[in-house]
């Protein structure tokens, strides 16, 4: 059969150039891997996010408000694009387990619609019994018919688990301040019973009106509405996505879809230029075997189609075993460091990009086969047969710059006319190491940003020995009467609903402590030492970003039980998390407001006084060292990461370099055959074909470090909105990512010095070629 | 003295499960200075001479000794040693390196030889003075074997093995490439060794080593050799 023998003699030219062919499917491989496990990462985390906002009937709006009025309330629900609007309360409590992690307790109504829990295990059965976090409950070995403690009310009550579930507003679960990375041993929620709330404070409360808008309406045109309504009554609203959990969601899920879009382009691009230097070579060797084939009466498209099907099956399998692969390896590798609490974790992948993907592998194999193969194919029969006419050497424009020419020893001129022949092969080569140095780079630059968070934070930014959240009965003078030893500062933490310039609202953090605090050093953002301006508003860098403000512009401030005031913004500072807004006390009380403490940080000059911290007025305290810890442990999914990049980035290196050197070397046989005659030793013939990585290292090295760059910003912007990242690459980074690279060098090029050591003198002159 | 010797040369190859010898049990000498050709059909073993004389080989038994140093039991560093400083190569199909102009191709080979000659001169010598700027691609067939030629002479090198130096060529211009081989030998004081087909060659040599099947069959003194003009084939 014709069509069998084709296709044995395709079988058969792959097994003869196996290092190319096998390189083609790798780096197919690789880019469909990655692109499609990057892909059904966000897709899986935004279907799974998708079903349990439908499961728990999340609220699209959160209205902070102490006890509404029943008017309040039908005004509310009158608003045009209000579809459903109903109270609950929700309040952060101590619990007695290990550690005394906070829960946020949510009292419910047989009646609530919105913000329902997915019920894991068990059901609310009585008014005392209560739905437990699943994750919290694991962590603390707790399951059904269990008791657990909250203090609520200044009073210790005692609850009966009854079902154990997850939350839709708790997928992404971090308690504020205190902490940055989820920890479900430390922070959970709670759903109690709202008739319990009788029993604890006297009466039913309520402070907070859920909203369901209805689809199409306007977020911040309804939040002017219940602004309006609830004059200055209002503490502030939240609609979705402006809470961390969403926030942190999106902000996952918009990682990885950059990521997914940007990373893989690099590998498509070489495996296209892989197959370039590997097919052009192939067709160009068989010249004579495709004008017999032509003079045998071989159709042109037949003739066509067997080049074509090489790139087609390399790119085809390699697509095929990135998509077995890929979003496998990356959702399960990746997914559960995001730290989400999903329902379920079911795969979802992105057929679309699949699809796009698909025909961009089988366009850099199959498209760029058939290109070598038309090249030739317009050539006659009587043509091709004929000897190939005989490589042409050429001037190259190093040779106009005589000082430098003139001086170059004859090897180095070898090497350089050589090189420069080959573009396509020094483009991919320089290409593949630019890509894996960056990836290098991204990888430490990734780390070493998080680890600078917590050495920023605790280190820089704050010097204190404990942080301790006050209890609502410590005051100032309170404070100052105890006398601790020690240095003591006092700052109020809050949350406030601001009106941003162009009149969007939304809540943000507002820190207060006074113009000089020995246990708080503030950097702008160069790095500077700087203090909180004395007549406006201090915020960070990242909120200035977010909210798209610059010094010198107002933000309106809600008053507590009063109505707005105008700010100006002063100054931008630099912290690498807790972003927010901060003034000075005396600033906070010029504007009307007083000031108390709501936590105080100190540095003790001796022993930390353990009988305060045990005390009532001490809510919850945490130590610097235990913060570094939390956050370093909590980070790791970077390291993870990092590992992840550098395997790569090597991957990379090896295929292209390997590739490019043995092309490079089987392309000279002959020359580097007749210098070893004329007597070169066997190092010399080594340089002359390895030199040219050397140079590929040198320069991708260089282009590395920007892409590194690149590549870290994108990782790290979406890691969590409370931090601020910095990227900048210390010398070091850019020395050791340059050594990795040029380590991969070293070993590719004694990988592939033993190969050319079975280089037979005698075989490569006897023929012409 | 001879120059060289061979003394009971074997060389076998493993080509499969059998073992073929290209060369079976030879012997002779050459003097220095002398203009020799290997006669003998496709097979008769006269490349791998050249290969086992030129230290691109090593033979299985026997012994070769080069100037009183023997080759045949050298490394393969040794061996390039030899090659760099001892031996200048013609080939068959010349074996320019195509990346370098024709200056460059000389150069290229005096750059790692202790006593090399002036590049240019030899390629004036061989009449390339115009040429020296021209990659091998933009010359003819005989200028690119006149450049091998210099190539090799410029090395300095007490021995020029030439590997059917006009099988490529065609007759008149062959004869060309010849004289100059054997008349810059002559005048430089080289010892040529010149492996080939072509009986009528052998005319211009001072002994011809006739071989058949890996064996000598006879060496033939020429007392009054031809020069290589008259030669007519």
């Amino acid at each position: 059969m014709v069509r069998n023998s084709l296709f044995r003699k395709s079988i058969r030219d792959m097994q003869n150039a196996k290092a190319q062919f096998i390189s083609i499917f790798i780096m197919a491989a690789l880019s469909v891997t990655i692109v499609t496990g990057l892909d059904s990462v966000w897709k899986t985390v935004e279907d799974n996010t998708n079903i349990m906002y439908s499961a728990t009937n999340i609220s699209d709006m959160w209205v902070y408000v102490s006890n509404p009025t029943e008017k309040q309330m039908w005004s509310i629900s009158r608003i045009q694009g209000v579809e459903h609007a109903e109270k609950r309360f929700t309040l952060n409590a101590k619990s007695d387990l290990a550690g005394r992690p906070t829960l946020k307790v949510y009292a419910f109504s047989s009646q609530s619609a919105l913000d329902r829990p997915i019920l894991q295990q068990g059901s609310m059965r009585s008014k005392s019994g209560v739905i437990l976090d699943e994750g919290f409950a694991n962590k603390h070995g707790l399951g059904i018919n269990d008791k657990i403690k909250l203090k609520l009310n200044k009073k210790w009550t005692t609850f009966t688990i009854e079902g154990l579930a997850l939350s839709g507003e708790h997928i992404y679960s971090v308690k504020g301040t205190t902490m940055i990375m989820p920890d479900s041993s430390k922070y959970g929620f709670m759903i109690i019973h709202e008739d319990m709330l009788k029993g604890i404070y006297g009466q039913k409360i309520y402070n907070q009106i859920s909203i369901r808008l209805s689809p199409g309406a306007d977020a911040s045109e309804v939040k002017n509405e219940i602004a309006r309504v609830l004059g200055d009554d209002l503490i502030g609203t939240i609609a979705k996505g402006e809470d961390s959990s969403t926030n942190n969601i999106y902000a996952n899920i918009g990682q990885f879809r950059t990521l997914s879009t940007i990373f893989p382009l690099m590998f498509f691009v070489v495996t296209a230029l892989i197959t370039q230097s590997t097919m052009f070579r192939l067709v160009e060797n068989q010249r004579g075997q495709i004008g017999v084939l032509k003079a045998l009466g071989y159709s042109k498209g037949r003739i066509l189609w067997h080049y074509t099907s090489y790139g087609v099956y390399m790119g085809g399998l390699g697509a095929l075993t990135g998509f077995l692969i890929g979003p496998v390896f990356f959702t399960n590798l990746l997914i559960p460091w995001l730290q989400l609490n999903l329902s379920s974790n079911q795969m979802s992948i992105n057929y679309v990009n699949l699809a796009y993907s698909l025909l961009l592998i089988l366009a850099c194999t199959g498209g760029i086969s058939l290109y070598a193969g038309l090249k030739l194919l317009k050539d006659t029969p009587a043509f091709l047969l004929r000897d190939k006419p005989p490589k042409e050497g050429s001037h190259i424009f190093l040779e106009n710059l005589p000082w430098l020419w003139n001086r170059m020893r004859f090897s180095r001129k070898l090497i350089a006319r050589n090189t420069l022949k080959n573009k396509m092969r020094l483009l991919m080569s320089v290409l593949g190491i630019t890509g894996c140095t960056g990836l290098i780079v991204a990888a430490f630059t990734l780390s070493s940003m998080v680890e600078g968070i917590a050495r920023y934070t605790y280190g820089v930014t704050y010097s204190y020995d404990h942080k301790i959240i006050l209890d609502e009965k410590a005051d100032s003078r309170y404070i100052h009467n105890k006398g601790l030893d020690g240095t003591v500062q006092q700052i109020k933490e809050t949350a406030i609903e601001i009106i941003r310039p162009g009149g969007i609202r939304t809540m943000e953090q507002l820190t207060i402590f006074p113009l000089h605090s020995p246990l708080i050093h503030l950097q702008d953002v160069d790095g500077n030492e700087t203090h909180l301006a004395q007549d406006g508003l201090t915020i960070t860098r990242k909120l200035a970003q977010t909210l798209g403000v610059k010094v010198g512009d107002f933000i309106e401030l809600k008053h507590t039980d009063k109505s707005y005031v105008k700010v100006p913004i002063r100054q931008i500072i630099y912290m690498a998390t807790g972003q927010g807004m901060y003034m000075t006390d005396e600033f906070y009380e010029s504007i009307g407001e007083t000031f108390k403490p709501s936590a105080i940080l100190v540095k003790w000059n001796q022993q930390p006084d353990e009988a305060f911290l045990a005390s009532d007025y001490v809510d919850e305290y945490v130590d610097r060292v235990t913060q570094i810890e939390d956050t370093k442990g909590s980070t790791q999914v970077v390291y993870i990461a990092a590992v992840l990049l550098i395997i790569m980035g090597a991957i990379l290196a090896f295929v292209v370099l390997y590739n490019s050197s043995i092309l490079n070397f089987s392309e000279r046989v002959r020359d580097l055959t007749t210098l070893k005659v004329l007597g070169f030793y066997q190092h010399e013939i080594r340089a002359l074909v390895l030199t040219e990585n050397i140079l590929s290292v040198v320069f991708g090295s260089i282009f590395g470090v920007p892409l590194g760059k690149f590549i870290a910003d994108v990782a790290a912007s979406g890691m969590n909105d409370q931090l601020d990242l910095l990227s900048h690459i210390p010398f070091t980074t850019v020395v050791i990512s340059g050594a990795i690279t040029l380590l991969f060098a070293l070993i590719n090029n004694s990988v592939v010095a033993q190969k050319m050591r079975s280089l037979d003198m005698l075989e490569a002159l006897k023929s012409v070629e | 003295m001879d120059f060289i010797t061979f003394e009971n040369v074997e060389r076998e190859y493993h080509v499969g499960n059998s073992v073929i010898k290209a060369v079976d049990g030879i012997s002779f000498g050459i003097h220095m200075g002398t203009i020799n050709v290997v006669l003998g059909q496709s097979g008769a073993g006269k490349t791998t001479v050249l290969n086992l004389l030129g230290g691109m080989d090593s033979p299985t038994k026997g012994r070769i000794m080069v100037g009183g140093q023997e080759i045949s039991d050298m490394s393969e560093h040794e061996l390039t040693t030899y090659r760099r400083n001892k031996i200048g190569f013609v080939f068959q199909f010349y074996n320019l390196v195509p990346n370098l102009t024709v200056l460059e191709n000389v150069q290229l080979a005096m750059e790692i030889c202790e006593d090399p000659l002036d590049s240019k001169e030899m390629l004036i010598k061989v009449g390339l003075e115009g040429r020296l700027h021209n990659f091998p691609s933009q010359i003819s067939g005989g200028e690119q074997q006149r450049v091998s030629i210099a190539r090799a002479l410029a090395k300095n090198p007490e021995i020029v093995l030439c590997d059917e130096p006009t099988g490529a060529l065609d007759s008149a211009t062959g004869r060309k490439v010849l004289k100059l081989i054997c008349d810059s030998a002559e005048s430089m004081g080289k010892t040529v060794i010149i492996v080939t087909h072509n009986a009528l060659i052998a005319d211009m040599a001072n002994t011809v080593i006739h071989m058949k099947d890996g064996k000598i069959f006879g060496i033939q003194h020429n007392e009054s050799p031809k020069d290589a003009e008259e030669i007519i084939w």
